[in-house]
């Protein structure tokens, strides 16, 4: 039975759905041609927005972990892992739309260049976390050991952010946060900073809506349980 | 000082973690003999290279080699805790959780050191050749700097992973990613100086990297492994 709480969800999530589309329509028709990259660099719309959703993914990662550890909830647990299956999707966009612009841009599907391999071990540190979540028996000990890894994951995000001004590397350098101001047409710039808000509010809806069906889950699993029981 | 109830329970617990370790010598020398046949098997399947190739061959073979060999180490940290329950007995004691920690990081240093010096300087001697010495003391030292943060990390992942399903295949999965910002700064840092001859400002930005990952992970090991091995 859907409830209206059910429904005012949905139509949040239908809302924050509508508003990536209209961020991707402005990215075609309202942000201008690039002068060096031509039509391919409007991939960077959905490229920057998903590497900053999964970046923000790792911090509530972080959150929601000491959140566990203080609390010893399953409910911080269920949004923990929630962020970390977000956190793994947006990783994954960020890759492959990485991957996409560097084919016509680089020459090449992939390479392996200091952001993109720190980005892809973010991606496996997020496959290690829901592992880590799956093979460990419910209970306190999963709530603790997933809560450090949480914590930990997150301590690595830094050199990922920071491994293009470290290193010598393909990858361009911060063209937004820069000493001098954003090198951008300022219709870009807006668009983007547009795009990234809109996919962090759907990315954090993502996480709210799957929080609550992995508590679901719990609750059920319990439920069917009990019954074998009796 | 050394009669402070902490120190008491850290001396115990690394002379209990020591006996445990000689009473096993095989767990010691397995990484060690390990590292050496991955050194000779790099040695045969990349031959002869020019100079210029060299420094890079030699850093990357001994540190990924000290890496997999490190992992043997670590993983079995806990091993002779699991038998006959003494981890979960050791819990519901009221042993002093970061004297616990400490125990077992200087053992894993101890182990470490034994696995690693004998990797440094065997790869330096299938590497070596009379132009370009490769053995160095400051290389030995960004290693030292390096163990002391993976040691941290690999007791963390022990104990974390102490109670999960397949932790032979979850360990390594792990440990990898989270020990590659350390591997990277201890690559760099040897490469550049083994490259110059001089510790210049781009090794100790380099080194700055690594003893901050250490701190990092010494701390998060020390505040963390309290939460995991907490019995409430």
């Amino acid at each position: 039975m859907i409830t209206a709480e059910d429904r005012r969800e949905l139509y949040l999530g239908a809302i924050l759905l509508a508003l990536v589309v209209g961020h991707w329509l402005a990215a075609f028709y309202y942000a201008p041609v690039d002068e060096h990259q031509g039509e391919v660099y409007r991939i960077m719309f959905l490229h920057v927005p998903s590497a900053i959703t999964a970046f923000a993914s790792s911090a509530a990662l972080a959150v929601f972990s000491v959140l566990g550890l203080k609390q010893r909830s399953e409910g911080s647990l269920a949004l923990a892992k929630a962020t970390a299956e977000v956190g793994l999707l947006f990783t994954v966009l960020t890759l492959a739309t990485g991957s996409i612009w560097g084919r016509p841009t680089w020459g090449t599907w992939w390479t392996w260049d200091a952001r993109l391999t720190t980005t892809f071990l973010l991606a496996l540190l997020y496959c290690g976390y829901l592992l880590l979540y799956a093979a460990m028996p419910a209970g306190p000990s999963r709530i603790r050991a997933c809560a450090v890894l949480g914590i930990l994951i997150f301590a690595d995000v830094p050199i990922i952010y920071k491994s293009v001004t470290w290193w010598r590397t393909l990858h361009q350098p911060p063209s937004m946060l820069r000493a001098g101001g954003s090198t951008m047409e300022p219709e870009i710039l807006w668009t983007l900073v547009l795009g990234m808000v809109i996919l962090c509010l759907y990315g954090a809806w993502l996480i709210r809506f799957r929080s609550r069906n992995i508590r679901l889950g719990d609750t059920l699993e319990a439920a069917s349980f009990d019954q074998l029981q009796t | 000082m050394m009669t402070s109830p902490f120190w008491r329970h850290y001396r115990t617990l690394v002379s209990q973690g020591i006996q445990a370790e000689l009473a096993d010598l095989e767990r010691l020398v397995s990484p060690v003999l390990f590292a050496l046949t991955t050194l000779l098997l790099f040695a045969f399947a990349i031959g002869d290279v020019e100079p210029a190739l060299r420094i890079h061959i030699y850093l990357a073979e001994t540190f990924l080699t000290a890496l997999f060999a490190l992992q043997i180490n670590f993983s079995r940290l806990f091993e002779p805790d699991r038998q006959d329950r003494v981890f979960d007995l050791m819990r519901t004691y009221p042993v002093d959780h970061t004297a616990w920690f400490l125990a077992k990081y200087t053992l894993v240093l101890a182990m470490g050191s034994a696995t690693l010096g004998p990797t440094l300087a065997f790869a330096a001697f299938v590497n070596q050749s009379p132009s370009q010495p490769l053995f160095s003391w400051v290389v030995v030292g960004v290693a030292a700097m390096a163990l002391a943060g993976l040691a941290a990390l690999g007791v963390l992942l022990s104990a974390m992973t102490l109670k999960a399903n397949a932790r032979q295949i979850l360990y390594p999965l792990l440990y990898f990613p989270l020990a590659t910002p350390v591997l990277l700064a201890a690559v760099q840092s040897s490469q550049l100086y083994l490259g110059s001859g001089q510790i210049t400002a781009d090794v100790r930005a380099w080194l700055g990297l690594l003893l901050g990952f250490d701190v990092i992970y010494i701390t998060l090991g020390a505040l963390l492994f309290t939460e995991l091995v907490d019995e409430s």
